[in-house]
């Protein structure tokens, strides 16, 4: 792997080697730029530091306290919150829909939230380049702009089949997929072995998560990948230029210089990085002059229910993303909430399953009870779509981490439309369930995902970012993760990052950022 | 006495079956392997035979859990006493072998190790526990057993845990949100157990050699079958737990 030195200015340097950064920095790394990402947490090696255990996977998510509040709290940790290159996708369940045309303009079909300051068709050629590069399996996609993908659907397991059955009696139509994970050995990655393992890490590389699919090529095209590094503060200059940024390694503090700076931390992360980076100039941290950094944090309503089958389901068998719809995924207005949702299958292993026991209300023997019958249940989700609210929002707490740093407090409270969303999905599942006869039925109240807190905007006022993902008044500081989405539909966020990501990429070309420029990318000589 | 059909859902809680604290009649002694409290649907079952097909870092992390009981180094003696027999209450755990549950949540907090997120109205997570165990013990004394909740009757502690469950406990701490933590921990720790996993009939790592029967009702050749030597529906109907 290249090595810069501290003070040699690269042309990019990414914070966060997750969805969004390592998807970048491996495009710009084609493009012949000089870019160095700065990863929190570790340089995994599957074989080495990842084990088939539910327990034994704790290392793999952002596990430093944050704080939590508001009158719905958002659970962080093991759901939503990843570490090291990779970053979410190394736990991630799987599932990579792309968003709907209608994603990109909900306010104008809607009235609600915002419309995003790129279109759907901007992002096409991406998801399409990133399915094949994942590459992404499952049946033709009849939803939003359907589609083809490049590996067939994998085999579905008894529960699937069961929850499918219920569904086809009520008429909602499911597909297998679209999941990241070869069918098929795919170069040096072998093929899945349905072992069920996918939220604990992908010791088998059938998994794509940027750590197996676009770090490796990165690293090819010179890029260099500096893990176990906490980037704590962006530094500008008297023009209100990025200069670089201070991190800590191995409880040492370090500088490094670079021509421009990606954050890339998602939705937690990245702005709090841009809160703390306060100066003279910024006095209440980079790109927040309007007081938006850090708003309009979203999660997706995911209450998961389980249905209990006469047959062994053995649900830890197969990825637990197996089949999912997206019928209910747009506005009706026969069900008096704006936005929809989608349904998709989950394979709890025991302790997650023992969560889902005990949100039911269930301990002591009646807990043991539901656990000893765990092989005969099956469980199915939704992710409905909340909606982007200003008060939901990540700021600094009083408490420090052993950097010194303050550490993020999210705040978040559902509306209106938010609870009559998961309540009416919710009952969708039941209602599925009970088609598909199930004798018994445990439900467990959750979120799944995180995106929003520096969206994207076609002016200051409303956005932190513009539609190139430069931060608004900051010419060389760009964010690229979920947290520049504005809104989020009812999909699983990872693929539509990345594809964010490709499409910077492709925004910057080969120019880079010019040290003088005021408001353009300008070509370098 | 019926064998078990085991496609019946009467033994189960919300269908009229047995939520008292005891297990229900005739589930089988385990017959290889161990079961917390010897007792499981897959009497015939011991994952642990199948550790050789496991990768060797697996391996490692879930035989450890197993060979060695970490010691009690977080908690005090009497906080021990108190969280041990709260434990065994929510687990369901009123004979040997039991799961060291309180040993592996005390060596979580010893280590350290947190699970990235606090509520803001909420201390530490380590102090939850110390609160909790306090509380738990002063609870106890409400109910007139002046040495805590360790020392009280089944009966108290029950009712105790199950006003705690429904967060009707008058504590300082927001008890609901206090539930949600020592639960994280002490699901977090039984459910990791092999011997947890051999009462409930999991299939357990299978990395590398995976899974290929995934269909209804079907097994790996490893797997073994469900057992229920009485049928639930009779038999909660014969206890008069309906």
């Amino acid at each position: 792997m290249r090595r810069y030195s501290p003070d040699e200015t690269v042309d990019m340097l990414i914070v966060g080697a997750g969805a969004g950064g390592a998807t970048l920095a491996q495009r710009l790394a084609r493009k012949g730029w000089r870019v160095l990402v700065l990863e929190a947490g570790p340089f995994w090696d599957p074989d080495e530091d990842w084990v088939s255990d539910e327990a034994g996977a704790h290392p793999l998510y952002w596990t430093e306290e944050r704080i939590i509040g508001g009158e719905d709290p958002v659970e962080l940790g093991k759901n939503n919150c990843g570490r090291g290159v990779g970053g979410s996708m190394i736990h991630y369940a799987g599932f990579t829909p792309r968003f709907h045309p209608s994603d990109f303009e909900v306010y104008t079909r809607d009235g609600v939230a915002a419309d995003w300051p790129i279109t759907y068709e901007d992002l096409k050629p991406h998801y399409e380049r990133l399915e094949r590069e994942l590459p992404v399996a499952g049946e033709f996609w009849p939803w939003g702009d359907p589609h083809d993908y490049p590996h067939g659907p994998h085999p579905v397991g008894a529960g699937a089949l069961k929850a499918w059955e219920g569904a086809r009696r009520l008429g909602i139509e499911m597909r297998v997929g679209p999941v990241g994970i070869a069918n098929g050995s795919f170069g040096h990655r072998p093929h899945c072995i349905y072992r069920g393992f996918c939220l604990q890490g992908c010791k088998v590389g059938a998994k794509a998560s940027p750590l197996v699919t676009h770090i490796p090529d990165a690293l090819e095209h010179g890029v260099e990948v500096r893990a176990d590094c906490m980037v704590t503060q962006i530094e500008t200059d008297e023009t209100g230029r990025c200069t670089g940024v201070t991190y800590f390694h191995d409880n040492q503090e370090h500088f490094q210089a670079a021509e421009a700076i990606t954050v890339a931390g998602y939705s937690i992360e990245t702005p709090r990085l841009l809160l703390h980076s306060t100066s003279s100039r910024f006095p209440n941290g980079l790109a927040n002059e309007n007081d938006l950094v850090g708003r309009g944090i979203m999660v997706q309503g995911a209450p998961q229910v389980a249905g209990r089958f006469p047959e062994e389901m053995r649900m830890y068998k197969a990825p637990p993303p197996e089949i999912s719809s997206e019928q209910f995924y747009e506005t009706d207005p026969g069900r008096g909430f704006a936005r929809g949702f989608s349904i998709q299958t989950v394979g709890p292993l025991p302790i997650g399953w023992a969560e889902h026991v005990l949100a039911d209300g269930h301990w002591g023997q009646s807990l043991r009870e539901y656990m000893r019958d765990y092989n005969h249940w099956y469980t199915i989700g939704c992710l409905s779509e909340l909606l982007p609210r200003a008060e939901n929002r990540v700021t600094l707490a009083e408490q420090t981490d052993r950097n010194g740093m303050p550490v993020a407090r999210l705040d978040y409270t559902q509306c209106e439309n938010d609870r009559a969303n998961i309540a009416y999905a919710k009952n969708k599942l039941h209602e599925i369930l009970h088609a598909a006869e199930a004798q018994d039925i445990l439900t467990i109240d959750r979120y799944a995902h995180l995106v929003g807190g520096c969206p994207m905007s076609d002016k200051p006022e409303t956005g932190v970012i513009d539609r190139d993902h430069r931060a608004w008044g900051i010419p060389n500081l760009f964010v690229c993760d979920g947290s520049v989405m504005p809104t989020q539909g009812s999909a699983n966020p990872a693929l539509t990052i990345m594809a964010l990501a490709s499409r910077l990429a492709e925004r910057l070309d080969g120019k880079r950022i010019d040290p003088a420029s005021k408001q353009q990318v300008s070509s370098h000589a | 006495m019926a064998q078990a059909p085991s496609s019946s859902a009467g033994h189960l809680p919300k269908q009229g079956g047995d939520t008292t604290p005891r297990p229900p009649a005739g589930l089988p002694h385990q017959r290889k392997g161990t079961t917390p409290q010897m007792r499981g649907r897959y009497p015939d079952y011991d994952v642990l035979t199948a550790a050789s097909h496991w990768d060797a870092k697996t391996r490692g992390v879930v035989l450890d859990r197993v060979a060695n009981v970490p010691p009690i180094r977080f908690f005090t003696e009497q906080e021990a006493r108190t969280l041990g027999a709260f434990c065994d209450v929510v687990t369901g755990q009123d004979a040997e072998p039991r799961i060291p549950v309180l040993e592996m949540v005390d060596a979580k907090l010893h280590a350290g190790r947190l699970d990235g997120f606090r509520h803001h109205d909420m201390p530490p997570d380590p102090e939850t526990w110390q609160q909790v165990a306090a509380n738990l013990d002063d609870s106890a004394r409400e109910h007139g057993s002046d040495d805590g909740f360790a020392a009280a009757s089944s009966e108290t502690q029950h009712e105790i845990v199950q006003r705690f469950s429904e967060g009707k406990l008058d504590w300082e701490l927001p008890v609901t949100k206090a539930w949600g933590v020592v639960m994280r921990g002490v699901l977090g720790a039984f459910y990791s157990h092999p011997w947890a996993w051999n009462e409930i009939g999991f299939g357990g790592p299978a990395y590398p050699r995976g899974y290929a029967r995934l269909g209804a009702g079907q097994r790996e050749h490893w797997e073994a079958p469900p057992e229920f030597g009485v049928d639930p529906v009779h038999d909660v109907h014969e206890r008069g737990l309906e």
